[in-house]
């Protein structure tokens, strides 16, 4: 589904990713593991269209993404929810939620996808005529997870989904993802702590000076005492 | 629509439609220019409240319409108000395409310097080339026909404190609704989506430039629309019309009703024109007492006279904490 073949980014003329592969096959969960500044949400980005790759490839679903602006690879059909989630503080939670159904109108129909987002999270059913800016962190992070979802996308993109959350929400987000996985969405996820990381998950990519130095299922990176050197450095 | 917005909004069509005979005729010429200048605010306020982009050159597009009017009835002969609308209209799409095409890449401080800077080009165009605009004497614009009635019996003025008002009430109360519509619509939610965060509007698949260039759009058609329907009362199209100055009093006017509320410019108008009209009256020097205004507004209530009651209600609320808690805690 989601194919990243030696991606090089530079940014402000210093290579942050020297080479990243990685895939994520239809229904997949896979996570992008590593400590702060290893390049996973260069990674993440690049993929959106929002930083220039100077070299490599990301390719999803066979198109080639590159060169493609941000609106038109979301409406291909990848979500993405940014590590800094801020909903639109303006906007309420129902219109937050709302739209990407307008704006990739294709697939199920809008209320079911609305419908679908709230099954996911039902907390955020209370908050629907709350502003963005009345909300606390795990419920932004909800919001827009949720958000990413309506647009119905076949990829999911989760940047940190567990960052800076307190540890009553976490659970209640990780049920949302296993949910989302749980009816066939490929998700990504970018995760810097090893505890984070769902057992369900069917592939962990370590990643450091934006190189992937590790590639395999859990129990394997758990067997592997220099990707776990590097994993522990990070949580 | 909420039912309390509905019910105030039917309100005040109905108290505007009431009052002229109420108002006598001063007065009532007086409120002439709210509703052509609610109607190009409300434009302005799509791009300013809507989408965060503050324009600097909204006047131009005031003009544009006026100038159209000037053409439609003076040039062309056409009397029809209904036509010098809709030429209103295509004359501030016109021009906003190619200056819309270019200033809806920018934002902020950009974005309003690009548009002031159209703006005073534009002004330059209608000072400077007399043979087709009438360079400082501007551009006559006769009394048109209104849904195809003469109104001959009727003289300027009466023309203009009856038929004309209710007219220009009317079309100034279906393009509020409109613009509402538009407000409410997927469009509306982006336009203001883009303004909290254009990265994460892209990231949800929104097309920001082309929302801006659109809002853009709309906005320069209610300025062009509110134009041609200030120019008829004036019986002038005049080159300041399209000064960055009365750029300025048009972000005045949204500020003084509040750019966060979407009746704001409408109050706004209304507000602005009996300021002005009292100041006048009462020294040479109001120019002066507007800027105090404008100071006092930003400073104090920066939400503007829609967002007074709800300034007032937060004062009240403290006030009666603080006498319910006599001693206040030690600041940390």
């Amino acid at each position: 589904m989601l194919e990243i073949r030696d991606l090089r980014v530079d940014i402000a003329g210093s290579p942050i990713l020297r080479g990243v592969s990685l895939a994520v096959g239809a229904g997949e969960l896979v996570c992008l593991l590593g400590r702060n500044g290893a390049g996973k949400t260069t990674t993440l980005n690049a993929v959106m269209g929002h930083r220039r790759a100077a070299g490599g490839a990301i390719r999803f679903r066979g198109r080639d993404l590159l060169g493609l602006p941000p609106h038109r690879i979301a409406r291909l059909g990848i979500g993405f929810s940014p590590e800094e989630s801020e909903v639109f503080a303006e906007l309420t939670v129902a219109e937050n939620v709302a739209l990407p159904t307008w704006t990739r109108p294709e697939g199920r129909p809008a209320e079911a996808r609305i419908a679908h987002a709230y099954a996911v999270f039902p907390k955020l059913r209370q908050y629907l005529a709350r502003g963005g800016a009345q909300l606390s962190g795990g419920e932004r992070k909800m919001v827009s997870i949720a958000r990413a979802l309506a647009l119905d996308p076949e990829l999911l993109l989760l940047d940190e989904p567990f960052e800076g959350l307190s540890p009553l929400v976490i659970p209640e987000i990780a049920r949302g993802i296993g949910a989302i996985r749980a009816e066939g969405r490929a998700v990504l996820i970018a995760e810097s702590n090893l505890h984070h990381v769902p057992e369900e998950v069917d592939r962990v990519h370590v990643i450091e000076r934006g190189e992937i130095v590790f590639g395999g299922t859990l129990a394997a990176l758990r067997a592997d005492p220099a990707a776990m050197a590097i994993v522990a450095a990070a949580a | 629509m909420r039912g309390g917005a509905l019910l105030a909004a039917l309100a005040a069509v109905a108290a505007l439609a009431a009052a002229p005979p109420l108002l006598g005729e001063y007065r009532t010429t007086l409120l002439l220019p709210v509703f052509g200048y609610g109607v190009a605010l409300l434009g302005l306020n799509l791009l300013f409240g809507y989408g965060g982009l503050v324009s600097f050159g909204h006047a131009m597009f005031v003009a544009a319409g006026a100038y159209a009017a000037a053409v439609v009835t003076g040039v062309w002969r056409i009397e029809s108000f209904e036509a010098v609308l809709l030429a209103a209209a295509a004359a501030g799409l016109a021009l906003a395409l190619p200056v819309g095409a270019l200033c809806a890449r920018y934002t902020k401080i950009f974005f309003g310097m690009l548009t002031l800077a159209f703006g005073m080009l534009f002004h330059s165009f209608l000072f400077k080339f007399y043979g087709l605009t009438g360079g400082d004497q501007g551009m006559r614009v006769r009394r048109p026909t209104l849904l195809g009635l003469e109104f001959e019996e009727l003289d300027k003025t009466a023309f203009l404190v009856g038929p004309y008002y209710w007219y220009c009430l009317a079309v100034a109360a279906l393009l509020a609704l409109l613009m509402w519509r538009i407000v409410r619509s997927p469009f509306g939610l982006a336009l203001r989506a883009q303004r909290d965060n254009p990265r994460k509007a892209e990231y949800l698949g929104v097309e920001v430039r082309r929302t801006r260039f659109v809002a853009f759009l709309v906005s320069a058609a209610f300025g062009a629309v509110g134009g041609a329907m200030l120019a008829v009362p004036t019986g002038l199209a005049d080159p300041e019309l399209a000064y960055w100055t009365h750029s300025g009093t048009l972000v005045f006017m949204t500020l003084l009703g509040g750019f966060a509320h979407f009746a704001g410019p409408l109050l706004g108008a209304l507000a602005y024109v009996l300021l002005q009209d009292w100041l006048m009256s009462l020294t040479p020097y109001w120019r002066l007492l507007l800027g105090a205004v404008l100071a006092l507004i930003v400073l104090a209530c920066p939400q503007g006279l829609m967002g007074l009651p709800a300034l007032l209600r937060a004062r009240l609320a403290a006030r009666r904490r603080r006498a319910a808690a006599p001693h206040p805690a030690p600041a940390e």
